[in-house]
């Protein structure tokens, strides 16, 4: 437990003494909210309002987890596929990286046009998008990049390619995939929330930055922004979470 | 087991392997290549990089085919002898897989071929008992030093029972005192089930103190140009100090120069032709 300890109390240090530098800062400088408000500020705000970020947060911490989750399956799908297929492997590699280079901004009113601009979809849509390139490539990697030797016991030992693929690719692929869903799921939030500045129900957190802005409640966009950060973590830790349940094995590897 | 012993383990006529045949960067790996491995035999196979020990290794376990000649392991194909696990096979990296236990790691030829839960990790704790790791059975291969993962993957390679054991520069990673250990453990290995092994080294000495025969072979394109046997009895520590033992390293050392004069036979005569 000291040992924990040990672990929690630097950045937790760095974090107050961040903090009380932020706040004697704006104290001492008399900085406008307008250009940065003061912490004490953003908690006030966030305590008056906490219901309502709450529930901002709900709202865009679903649409992000729904576009996180479909878009692992199709990145692993296709990653599947890919791997045994090199037809596929080169008909996608491409079309992944396009996707991936594709301005999310420039995408969301285009998708809003396409579907159902009072629904989630589109942003949805956005989400996925953003979330299927780190997982594809990651887990075609893990698929195929396989010491050599381990694929000649396997043949040594006359095992079927879908035997392979169960007993060596597969397991070969899993920290591979959590390394892809450490990138994609801090991600989804970004894009779930970026997604919302274009229009559409309002009750999401990045619709609740852009309008307290405009309203110039600073305290109040920033207890959202403040928020959207805690979304964005819990995202992480519960992908920190899931690799240490799921790949006992690679513990010593193990750092980020 | 069945197998009539009258086909020696290995019986290699006339094989040729070339890569890229046909092509500007052609390369004859193995040409018009003939060797008999008897039944419980031991031969190592060494020669500089390039010469393809290695690839009449992969040969032999059908990992690649011959393009020309006949490849017989255990009196059948090659290809049949795989599909029927009539060998095991032990690499440079142990290939061990992270996600499984070492015991689970033995139990991986078994498992393929369907073997029951039970039978499978009796066997595998008999074997992991053989190479002195029984009390490592549940832990990780990471967990573990580079020769203790070898001999995980030699009791892999005895989880079916092959009659022929194939192993390419399984020590080849380790650090010289492990080496000699492992060398002393592989050998009392053989006494104990009798196995027939093909050996690829680089190491002359390891050559002589494991083998009944050193098969020497040259690049450009790879052949055997010498064969020495090895007449040093039972081995053991004292061996390594042995004047038959320096004079058979200085027959393979020889034999790789290309020397094969008059010193060569003479020396040949002392250690004792079989």
């Amino acid at each position: 437990m000291s040992h924990r300890l040990r672990l929690i109390w630097p950045p937790v240090l760095v974090a107050l003494v961040f903090l009380g530098l932020w706040e004697g800062l704006v104290a001492v400088n008399d900085i406008k909210p307008y250009l940065l408000p003061a912490p004490s500020l953003i908690v006030t705000n966030l305590s008056d309002n906490f219901s309502g970020v709450l529930d901002a947060a709900l709202y865009t911490a679903y649409t992000a987890l729904l576009g996180l989750m479909i878009g692992l399956l199709v990145g692993t799908a296709i990653a599947l596929i890919a791997s045994r297929l090199m037809v596929v492997n080169k008909l996608a590699t491409p079309l992944a990286a396009g996707l991936a280079a594709v301005p999310i901004i420039a995408l969301t009113p285009i998708l809003n046009n396409m579907f159902d601009i009072t629904s989630r979809t589109p942003r949805v849509l956005v989400t996925v998008i953003i979330v299927f390139f780190p997982i594809f490539v990651n887990v075609t990697r893990g698929l195929l990049q396989v010491q050599p030797a381990q694929l000649e016991l396997m043949r040594s030992l006359n095992a079927s390619p879908s035997r392979v693929a169960r007993l060596v690719r597969i397991p070969n692929a899993i920290p591979f995939f959590l390394t892809g869903m450490k990138i994609a799921a801090p991600l989804s939030v970004i894009a779930a929330l970026v997604a919302e500045y274009f229009g559409g129900p309002q009750q999401g957190l990045g619709s609740r930055i852009a309008s307290s802005a405009a309203n110039t409640a600073y305290g109040r966009a920033w207890a959202y922004v403040v928020a959207a950060i805690a979304v964005g973590l819990l995202f992480y830790l519960a992908t920190l979470a899931l690799e240490r349940l799921a790949t006992p094995w690679t513990g010593r590897a193990r750092s980020v | 087991m069945s197998t009539p012993m009258t086909s020696p383990a290995v019986q290699a006529e006339g094989v040729w392997k070339v890569f890229n045949e046909g092509q500007p960067n052609e390369v004859t790996a193995l040409a018009d290549l003939t060797l008999d491995v008897a039944y419980g035999e031991f031969v190592a196979l060494i020669g500089p990089s390039g010469c393809g020990k290695s690839t009449l290794l992969r040969v032999i376990a059908d990992l690649t085919h011959a393009t020309k000649g006949t490849m017989q392991v255990a009196g059948m194909s090659a290809a049949e002898a795989r599909e029927q696990q009539r060998y095991g096979m032990a690499f440079q990296q142990a290939a061990l897989f992270d996600w499984r236990t070492v015991r689970r790691n033995v139990e991986l030829p078994l498992e393929l071929q369907g073997v029951s839960k039970q039978d499978r990790s009796k066997r595998a704790m008999e074997l992991l008992e053989m190479v002195q790791l029984a009390d490592f059975a549940d832990h990780r291969p990471w967990e573990l030093s580079g020769g203790m993962q070898q001999r995980v993957a030699i009791a892999r390679s005895l989880a079916v029972d092959p009659p022929l054991l194939l192993m390419d520069e399984p020590f080849g990673a380790l650090d010289e005192m492990t080496r000699e250990r492992m060398q002393n453990e592989l050998l009392r290995i053989r006494k104990e089930t009798g196995k027939s092994i093909v050996f690829v080294t680089h190491s002359i000495p390891e050559a002589v103190y494991l083998s009944d025969r050193v098969v020497v072979m040259s690049p450009r394109p790879g052949r055997i140009t010498d064969i020495v046997p090895v007449n040093l009895g039972d081995r053991n520590e004292d061996t390594r100090e042995d004047e038959r033992f320096f004079e058979a390293v200085t027959a393979v050392r020889e034999a790789l120069r290309g020397n094969r004069g008059l010193a060569n036979s003479d020396m040949r005569a002392r250690i004792g032709e079989v």
